[in-house]
This record gives C-alpha cells, structure tokens and sequence, in this order.
C-alpha cells in the first residue's frame, strides 16, 4: 500500500490528550495520529483506556486535557454529531443496536428527517449491503439476527454516513474465526479506497493480521508506537503488560484410573415451537478432570451451565452426580449438592454490586443455615470467613465491609472465584472465568482452576478464548448450536479444525484429521500466558 | 471514601434541602397576608409551648413511620408498593371489626392482641395479592397497588355503609371502640398512646429483620439483583410475595394503632394522606428503618405546625401539603447535589493506581 | 334505548381525557420516560384551567391556554428532576403529587378566598357537526359532543403517524428502545425525552382541564382523585399504541359512565360502591390478564453517562 505520510497533515492527530473520571484517571497525556489509507491498531490489556481515547475522539467523553486535530485543524469534538460531521463513526463493542426495530430503522437513526418513506430507505440500504455483498436483510428486525450480521448493520450505519474516518471497538470479540477473516478483509479494502481505520483490540495475532501501525496502551497511556514491519509478537506482550508471564505447567490426566463423577446422559431441552437450546448431549467429567468447551458465544454455552446448575430443566435424558439423579433438582439443591457455578456476566450473575464484600460471600449459602441460627445471620462468622479467603486469594480490598462494586474487575472476580470454589466442592462451572481480567488476574484464576483439578474436583470449563480452553483443558467438546460437535483429548486437534467445528462444520468433512496434533495445544495468542 | 464524610454530606445537604423547602413556603405566605417570620415564630412556639400540641406531633408520627416503613420493605426489593393507604384501610376495618365484636365477651388485652393480628393480617393479605398478581401475572405491581387503595376506599365505604355502620345508620362510620379495648396512654396531658412505642419497635424489627435473617437478606439480594438472586437458588416469586405480605401487614399495624389508640372509631377519609406521605419519608430516609422515624418526626411535626398555623393566622390548611411537597423535592433534589459534590472530592483526591 | 344511547354518549364524553392523558403518556413512555407525575399534572390542568378560565370571565380558551401552562410547567419540573437530575421516575412522581395537592388548594384559596358557595364557570358547549350529528343513534353518541373529544380523536391518527412514520418518531422509539444507540448516532437522549415530557404535560393538563370546564364547571380538590393514573393504566393496556389506547380509553369510559347511571338509577342488586370502583378493578384485572405487551426496553430507566 502506498501511503503519502508527509506530503499532507495527518487525518488525526490526538496531542496529549488526558481524561479524568471520578475514580480513575482513564487517559493521560495520551498521543496517536492516523494517516489516510491506514490501520492504526490500540492494542492493550482491559482497562488500558483504549475505548475512553475513542470515545473522546468520538464526542462520546469529554477530554479534560489536549486537543485533537483533523485534517490539521483543531476541532473541538463534543458530540457524536461533530464527530459525525467530520466523516468520523464508531461502532462500540456492545453494539448500539435497537433489537426491536428493523435494519433499515436502526441505519437511518438520525440521517432522516420529516416523514419516512420506508419503501426508498429499504432499497438504499439493501443496495448497501448488496454493494459489500454483506447479506444483510434491509427489512429484517435486528434483534433476531445473528451477532455476525448485527456486526454488517454496525458497519453499514458508518458506510452510510460515508465514513472516512472508522474506530472499530473489539470488533472480533463476537465473530467466528472464518467471520473475522471477511471483516479483515473488509478493512483492507476499505483503507484502499482512501480511507483510515483505528482497530481497538486485545489480541495480538489480530494486529499483526490488519494493522500498519500499532499504538500500544498501558494503564492509560501509550508505552510504544511500532510499525508492523518492525515488531515481534514477544515484544508486544511486554510492551503490553510491563513484565514476561509466569508460564502454567498442567499435569497429564488419565481419565480412565479415575472415577465418573458427572454424568450427562442424552439430555435436550427445548421450550415449546422453538429450536432445541440443547440437542441430545452426552459426556461425563471424572474426578480431577477438566473439561473444556469451546465455542462461539451465544450457542448454547449459558443453557448448559444453566442445567448443570438446575436453573434449566432438561426436557429428556437424566444427569447424575456422583451417583445421585439430578435432573430434576432446582439450583439450591445443586448448590446443597457442592455444585458451583462461575457465570460469564458476574455482574449480572454472580455479585450484588451494593452489597459488601461479606454479604456477597454468603450469597450462595443463604439456605444452608451455613452462616445462620433459625435464620438469624452471624455476621460474625461471615466476616471472619470473608477475611480469610481475602488474604488466600490476594484479594485487594480494605476490609469484608466494603461493597463489592467499588473493587476492580479482577478482585471482584477472584472474590467470586473464591465462594464458587467453596460451594462447588464436587463440581465447579466456570463460564467465561476470565472475560473482562487483565493478565495478572487472568494467570490467578488459572492457577486456581488448576489447583482444583489437582484436588479432585470435577470441572466444566466453558469459554469462548480457544487458548484459555487449550492451557487448561484436559478434554475439549465443541459446542454448536446447542450440539457437541465432538469430544476430543486436548491436542487432539488444531485451532483450525476446532473452528472450523465450532462454524458447525461436522467433524467427517474436517480436512486432514490426524497430522497436526501437536501444534493444538499452543496455536493461538498470548492469553493463556504461553507466548 | 471514608464513611464519616459522606454521612456528614447527607446531613448538610438534607438539612439544607429542608430549610430552602420551607423558605420557599414560607415565602408564598405573604399572598395570605401573613408574615414569614411571624409565621416561623408561631410554628415554634405554637408547637413547642405546651405539651399536648407536642403530643400531636407523636401521634402523627406513629402511622407515618409505619406506612414509611411499608414502602421501605418493598423498596428493598426493588418493588414499588404505592398502595399503603389501601392496605392501612384494611388494617383499620379489621382491628375496629375485631374491637367492636369482641370488646365485651373476652379481656380488653387480649381484644387487643386480636385486633393487631386482624389488623396486620387483613394489611397483609391486600399486600400479598398485589405480590401475588406481580409474581405470578406478572402484573405491574406499581399500577395494581396504586389502583388497589382505590378500590379498598369503596371497599371502606360499602363497609361503613353497611356490616360496619353505627347504630342509628345516619353516618358512614363505626360506633366508638369500647375504652377497654383502646391502647393505653403512655404520656400524662396528652393523647400520646402506646402506638408510638409499637411503631418505633416496628422500625427496629424491620431493621433486624433486612439486615440481621436470611429472609431480609433474600429480599434485598432479589432487590438489587434478581438475576444473581435466582442463580443464588432464591426464588423471586416467592420473594416478591413475602415482600408485598410484610409490607402490607406494616401498614396493616397503622391501622390498628390509629383504630385503637387514636381516632377510637373508623370513618371515611380518615387520614388519607399517610400512604403517600409515608412514600415521602421512606425516600427521605432512603429506605432506611432507622431513618424513616426521623423523617416521619419532620413530617409529623410539619403537620402539626401547620395545624397551628392554620388555626392562628390567615394561612389556610393547606400549607401543610405545600410544606411536605416543597421539602420532599428539595431532598430529592438534594441527593443530586451530593451526589456531584462526592464526585467532585472524588476528583479532588489523588489517584491511588489499581492493580 | 334512550337510556343506552345516553350512557354511551356519556361514556365518550368520560374517555376524553383519559385518551388525552394517556396518549400524552404514549409519547413520553415511547422514549423511555413514564410520567408518573401525571396525577399532579392532571390535577394542575383541572386546578389552572379553572383559574384561568374563571379569572377571564369564564373564556374556556384561556381556561385551556392556562392548563396546558400549567400541565407542561408541571410535566418540566418533573422531567427535569428526573432526566437531568436522575432522580427515581416513579418516587418524583409520588413527590409531585404531594406538591401539586398543597400547591392547587393553597393558591385556589389564594386567589379566590373562601368563597360561601363553589366558584362555577359554565361547561364547554357540546358541537354537533352538523349533518352527521343527525344520524340515528351514532349522531348523538359520536357526533355531538365537545370540541376536545374531537381534538382527542384527530390526535390518534396524527400520533401514530408521528411515532411509525416519521424521522422524530424513529428516534422517538428509539430512546425508549436503546438510548446508547440514539446518543451514539449523535441525537441528544435528554432532548428528546424532556420534549416528549413536556408534550405529555401539555396534553395532560388539557386532561385535567377537562374535568374542570367540560365535566362539572368548578374546582375541587378531590377532582382528579386517581383518573390520571387510569390514563397511566391505559397507556400499558393500549400497549403503548395510540389506537389501543382509544379503545382502552372508551372501555373506561364506559365504566366511568355506568356508575354514574348506576348511582343514579340508586336501586341496584350489587352496591353502588362496586361500579365506582369498577374502572379501579378494571386496570388491576386486566393488567394480570394481558401478556407480553411491548414495553419500551428501557421504560423508566434514565439516561445518565459516567463524565
């Protein structure tokens, strides 16, 4: 690609813009530029501030210092609509979508005035996606369309603006592996016809896929600007974090010595006149094993930890536990059982963020007269358990009485890692365990699954990081639309082929099964800390 | 944040939020050709020089801090019960039923005993099937309880009109409770009776009952989020029903204090303000039992200060809603500007680095 | 026959302001915002539209003028508390309420004393339209009544067209929907939903005027008592649907109307105190019985960005 840097201004230039919320300072000094007919790619752990320097240059956040330039002019961005104005958009990483209204209705929000005609807004915007062969149904309702195409709708909102400028949030974090090859290539072309992009992302093999440059951010500033050309994924890593990964050793698992402890035997559920959530699943976990479950999110992973945990009931087949039917059995039961369960969303399922540290501790044992006499809570006992598992998780938090919302992602999650642990002394579900962590926390939480193993415990791992799956897994199924696609001994398989078994390809069209075994286990990026 | 700071907040801007909504009052009544200033000296000293008209200000305060309590208890977990009045009415019909009934066969005491059950019973059974039609229609609990006071105001008046109604079937109202059945004066040379002492005990076990047994702690997990509460193993519909139930047999109680240790007789319109002003008290107090006796104390003693207002100068009666009005939206208006000032120390303070 | 063809009539004059209100409440709630001040409001409309309207010598247009002042007046103090100020929709509400009951009573004694017999003004005259009035049956009922029913009809059609049809409609919607989208697509969330408050308010105090000059011709204090919050039940039964909420509004207007005949009739089987509380019952019965209505995703949640 040829660029012409020095003959004409850059198209942005963010100078030493610093940002400053209640709590934290979420920029400082911070200073990018993007040229026309380039990817710059902010690469950083969560919480490094790349979404809130966008969000600024996107009118969303106010700077409370620095200034930005476009074209070499200072502007002074202060909605969406300036923004807008200077051929700047931004599609976020929770989509701005209206589920209830249809894809011609959500692209024309704001570019209409006075009376509507569907009929030519249809056709405009049907001729859009026709144009970038997106597929995309002009009249369809949003909300039911896979996360891929709302993913289109988001573009296509930007395209219709004739967007120069476009900041893509974690654009990949919802695309299947075949889904993110279309959109680089997307971003290929769009930069060829003139324009620029700034790609927000914290994988490393993605920047190397589509960016020119890479500005990465720690802690809220920049602690390197490189060219693509002149970088080694290592030095990115520590660019990234500050220091080298402490690396995880995982001891060899025979299943077969050890003992069956959860058993799931031909299970469905399905509600009335709709597509089964889960389709005729069979496996079993043994004592001391992990099992992974890979897949794209949304096919089925919550459902499943779901009916482990008896929030969901199965329409057919049985689930046993060490011996015990409990298909039938609601969620207190499984917990009274030693089943514990680490959703994906903790915020919306696993802590009441208001409450204190004690109150959250106890959340799962509130039947279990664990903490109560007759019903009648000592708080005692409750603050003194919580200060324990304080100083043995390395919990950074004042004291119990805290709430739990005013700690950092990583605490509130070790805090919740810690009670599942206790609760789950048979059985222990981790969905998405990691989400959101940076890398400290994220090596914590490993060790500590690991840990489990160790003493006997069976585990369900379900995550959509197919690297988290490969360093902890000892067996790994592969989840599609509610069905396994199979169930594998970790290195079984490669990357590609559990992608292409998680896009639902079924396993006999797979090409070339046997060869590559060994590359499994350490194909994808840096997040299991084995770069 | 240090606690000490951000209660000192809440104090000063609650208690200047409270003087601009009186100034402000205070300010309209020149139009009824009476000064401000005499007419802060008449409050006060109208209020404070003898002890019965102090008094008044108890007895106002009783069924405040109990229907305060009320919408406290659902508001805790997360439901918005705005039909106290409603519940407090039934509350009424059946401890001045049981009174009525039972005053002369059995011992005043334990008619007593029968009334408060009755009362907190029929308070509970009217909050319950609001609970109900939330937990399992999945009603809008907010426009069901709202329309059930109205309805229970019917109820009241066909009542009064009929099963209920006095001897000579002139007026819609009860024959008086029998003086061996009423609640027990507790303060010579006043009306105080011992109602004041059942609704402080109230606030102290609502307290206990949110913060110190599981089924409190049930309520406010399935409050403040439902979604961990039912992957917790807690039952939401069941919650929600045990939520509504307390909360009605709260404002069940008032009834039976009102009945047996004030007014002595049910009649229509009788204190029809308590359920909403009780939804005033328990956001002024954030929900908080404790603090709800406070803020039912400043409206009883707005009420009354009106009343004495309102008798010795040209201010009409209606100053009284006026004050509660103003004050209820200066404190709400207040946490706004605390909020914004705890942000603003925030900002202030040096940044300490998470790890 | 008579008797039912005046019962109707009665029941269309009765659903007038409750279709105001609630269309009023249609609007705000689309774009996330539930007036539950809309007691206080309709109460400030009856209380200001009689002020006005007496104070001008009994000119009911500036009877209506001042109500629709006052509504919105009332509609902005609520808005801006809540939209700007992030307080709770449904705790301000109760909070204007109280106000609004002290407010109307002190400043009716303000300006009018303690007058020895109620203050009157005389009602809004019915306007048959002229041929059509003289249809059989449909003629009175439809056809002859008064100039705010048919504003409140013109309005259905007008409404509906706005909120489907047009650009301000869409992102109407859409700030109820998902209010990140609309300020993301650079629209001002707050704008939009203090507008659409202030419409609600305006409507709202026509509403509670119409009780004062169209219904009885004075000013009580117990005026209102609840029908506000039954304009607020319609706007959920009506699913949030201008037509819906015409139907809703004459199914309560019916109710309203029947115990009124009830009561006049004065010999009944079942006691007069039931049809009262009849339309009460009503929005309790029929919001347990109606399922998966289309509620605004985020109705009654405020709008507020961390800065």
């Amino acid at each position: 690609m040829e660029r012409k840097q020095n003959a004409q201004p850059p198209v942005v230039e963010i100078d030493h813009v610093s940002k400053r919320f209640a709590k934290v300072l979420a920029n400082h000094e911070v200073s990018i530029t993007l040229h026309r007919g380039e990817v710059v790619a902010l690469l950083g752990e969560n919480g490094a501030g790349k979404s809130t320097i966008m969000n600024i240059l996107y009118g969303i956040y106010h700077m409370t210092s620095g200034e930005i330039r476009v074209d070499g002019v200072k502007q002074n961005i202060t909605t969406p609509r300036d923004a807008m104005a200077l051929g700047i958009s931004m599609i976020q990483q929770h989509f701005s979508l209206v589920g209830a209204h249809t894809v011609t209705e959500n692209i024309i929000l704001g570019n209409v005035r006075g009376k509507i005609d569907y009929a030519a807004e249809e056709k405009k915007v049907q001729e859009l996606s026709d144009r970038y062969q997106f597929g995309v149904d002009a009249k369809a309702k949003v909300g039911d369309l896979p996360v891929g195409m709302q993913q289109k709708v988001e573009i296509m909102k930007a395209l219709y603006r004739n967007t120069r400028i476009l900041i893509m949030d974690e654009p990949t974090a919802v695309l299947m592996p075949q889904e993110i090859d279309t959109l680089m290539e997307f971003i290929r072309s769009f930069v060829a016809q003139g324009n620029s992009v700034f790609f927000i992302t914290h994988k490393m093999r993605e920047v190397m896929q589509v960016a020119d440059r890479i500005v990465i951010m720690r802690n809220g500033e920049v602690s390197g600007t490189v060219s693509k050309a002149e970088v080694q994924m290592a030095d990115l890593a520590r660019l990234m974090i500050g220091h080298d990964l402490e690396v995880l050793s995982r001891s060899e698992h025979d299943e077969k010595k050890e003992a069956v402890r959860l058993k799931v035997d031909h299970v469905t559920v399905e509600r009335k006149n709709e597509l089964p959530l889960l389709k005729d699943l069979n496996f079993e976990i043994h004592a001391g094993e992990i099992m992974g479950v890979a897949g794209v999110s949304g096919n089925g992973q919550d459902s499943l930890c779901e009916l482990l945990y008896g929030a969901l009931t199965p329409t057919s087949g049985t689930i046993t536990l060490d011996g015990k039917d409990i298909t039938h059995l609601n969620v207190a039961q499984h917990i009274a059982l030693g089943v514990g369960y680490c959703a994906s969303d903790r915020h919306r399922y696993g802590m009441v963020a208001d409450m204190s540290l004690s109150e959250n501790m106890m959340l799962k044992s509130s039947y279990l007269h664990r903490w109560d006499k007759g019903g009648w809570i000592s708080w005692k006992s409750v603050d003194r358990y919580t200060r324990d598992k304080i100083s043995q998780y390395s919990i950074k938090a004042p004291d119990a009485g805290v709430t739990i919302g005013s700690l950092s992602g990583g605490n509130q999650q070790k805090a919740v890692v810690a009670r599942e642990v206790d609760m789950g002394q048979n059985f222990v579900i981790f969905d998405q365990p990691t989400r959101g962590l940076d890398l400290g926390a994220i090596n914590y939480v490993h060790k500590t699954i690991l840990g489990e193993r160790e003493a006997g415990k069976s585990i369900l791992l379900v995550s959509t990081e197919l690297s988290e799956v490969f360093t902890l897994s000892d067996r790994i199924a592969v989840i599609c639309e509610g069905k396994f696609m199979g169930i594998f001994r970790n290195g079984e398989l490669t990357t590609e082929q559990i992608g292409m078994l998680m896009a639902g390809v079924p396993i006999e069209e797979l090409p070339e099964r046997e060869n590559n075994a060994e590359e499994g286990g350490a194909a994808d990026g840096l997040k299991g800390g084995q770069t | 944040m240090n606690k000490r700071g951000e209660f000192g907040r809440l104090i000063f801007w609650t208690v200047l939020a409270i003087f601009l909504g009186l100034l402000i009052c205070y300010l309209f009544l020149p139009l009824m050709g009476v000064s401000p200033s005499l007419a802060f000296t008449t409050m006060v000293t109208g209020v404070f020089s003898d002890k019965f008209t102090m008094g008044n200000i108890l007895i106002k305060t009783t069924p405040l801090i109990l229907t305060g309590l009320a919408f406290s208890f659902t508001y805790k977990a997360n439901l918005y019960n705005i039909g106290a009045q409603g519940q407090f009415y039934v509350g009424c019909m059946g401890a001045v039923a049981v009174s009525l009934r039972l005053a002369e066969k059995i011992p005043g005491p334990l008619v007593l005993i029968l009334a408060c059950a009755a009362a907190m019973a029929g308070g509970a059974l009217t909050g319950f099937i609001i609970g109900f039609l939330k937990a399992k229609a999945g009603a809008n609990e907010f426009l069901v309880s709202m329309m059930s006071t109205y309805v229970v105001i019917y109820l009241l008046q066909y009542s009064l009109g009929s099963w209920l109604q006095e001897d000579k079937h002139e007026y819609l109202k009860t024959n008086s409770i029998k003086k061996a059945v009423w609640l027990p004066k507790i303060i010579d040379g006043t009306s105080v009776s011992l109602g004041i002492v059942i609704a402080v005990i109230a606030a102290i076990v609502v307290w206990l009952i949110l913060y110190r047994t599981t089924l409190g702690y049930r309520v406010r997990v399935t409050g403040q989020n439902i979604h961990a509460a039912r992957l917790s193993g807690i039952n939401p519909v069941r919650e929600y029903m045990i939520a509504f139930a307390i909360s009605g047999a709260i404002a069940g109680l008032a009834g039976f204090t009102e009945i047996n240790g004030m007014q002595h007789m049910l009649l229509t319109d009788f204190e029809s303000s308590i359920g909403s002003y009780g939804i005033g008290i328990a956001i002024m107090a954030s929900a908080n039992p404790i603090g709800v006796i406070f803020a039912a104390l400043l409206f009883g003693f707005l009420q009354v200060g009106g009343t004495v207002l309102s008798h010795s100068t040209d201010a009409p009666a209606s100053v009284i809603d006026l004050m509660l009005g103003f004050v209820m939206l200066f404190v709400l208006m207040s946490f706004f500007f605390r909020r914004r000032s705890e942000l603003r120390a925030m900002k202030k303070q040096a940044l300490t680095k998470e790890v | 026959m008579q008797s039912i063809i005046n019962l109707l009539t009665r029941a269309v004059f009765m659903s007038t302001p409750l279709i105001l209100g609630a269309l009023g409440e249609v609007v705000s709630e689309r774009s996330g915002m539930m007036v539950c001040a809309v007691e206080g409001i309709f109460l400030g409309g009856a209380w200001g539209g009689f002020a006005g309207a007496y104070l001008s010598g009994g000119n009911l247009l500036v009877g209506f003028l001042s109500a629709m002042i006052v509504g919105l007046l009332v509609a902005l103090l609520y808005g801006f508390t809540t939209i700007y100020m992030g307080q709770h929709q449904i705790v301000m509400g109760t909070a204007v309420a109280i106000l609004m009951t002290g407010f109307c009573t002190f400043f009716y004694r303000v300006i009018f004393g303690t007058p020895t017999s109620p203050l009157k003004v005389s009602t809004l005259k019915k306007l048959p339209l002229g041929p059509l009035a003289k249809i059989p049956v449909i003629g009175q009922i439809v056809f002859s009544q008064n100039i705010i029913t048919y504003i409140a009809w013109i309005l259905v059609p007008l409404i509906s067209y706005f909120i489907f049809r047009t650009a301000n409609g869409l992102t109407l919607r859409s700030c109820g929907e998902n209010p990140e989208a609309v300020d993301v697509a650079g629209i001002n969330v707050r704008r939009v939903r203090i507008l659409a408050v202030g419409f609600a308010g305006i409507l709202g105090g026509v509403a509670g005027a119409y009780y004062s000059l169209c219904n009885v011709g004075m000013y009580t204090s117990e005026i209102i008592s609840g029908r506000g919050w039954i304009a607020f039940g319609i706007c959920f039964l009506g699913n949030w649907n201008p037509v819906g909420v015409l139907i809703y509004g004459v199914i309560f207007g019916i109710c309203d109307a029947l115990g009124n005949y009830v009561k006049a009739l004065g010999t009944s089987v079942l006691p007069n105190e039931l049809f009262s509380a009849l339309p009460y019952l009503l929005v309790i019965i029929m919001t347990a019985l109606r399922r998966s209505f289309n509620v605004p995703a985020k109705l009654g949640t405020n709008y507020i960005k961390e800065e």
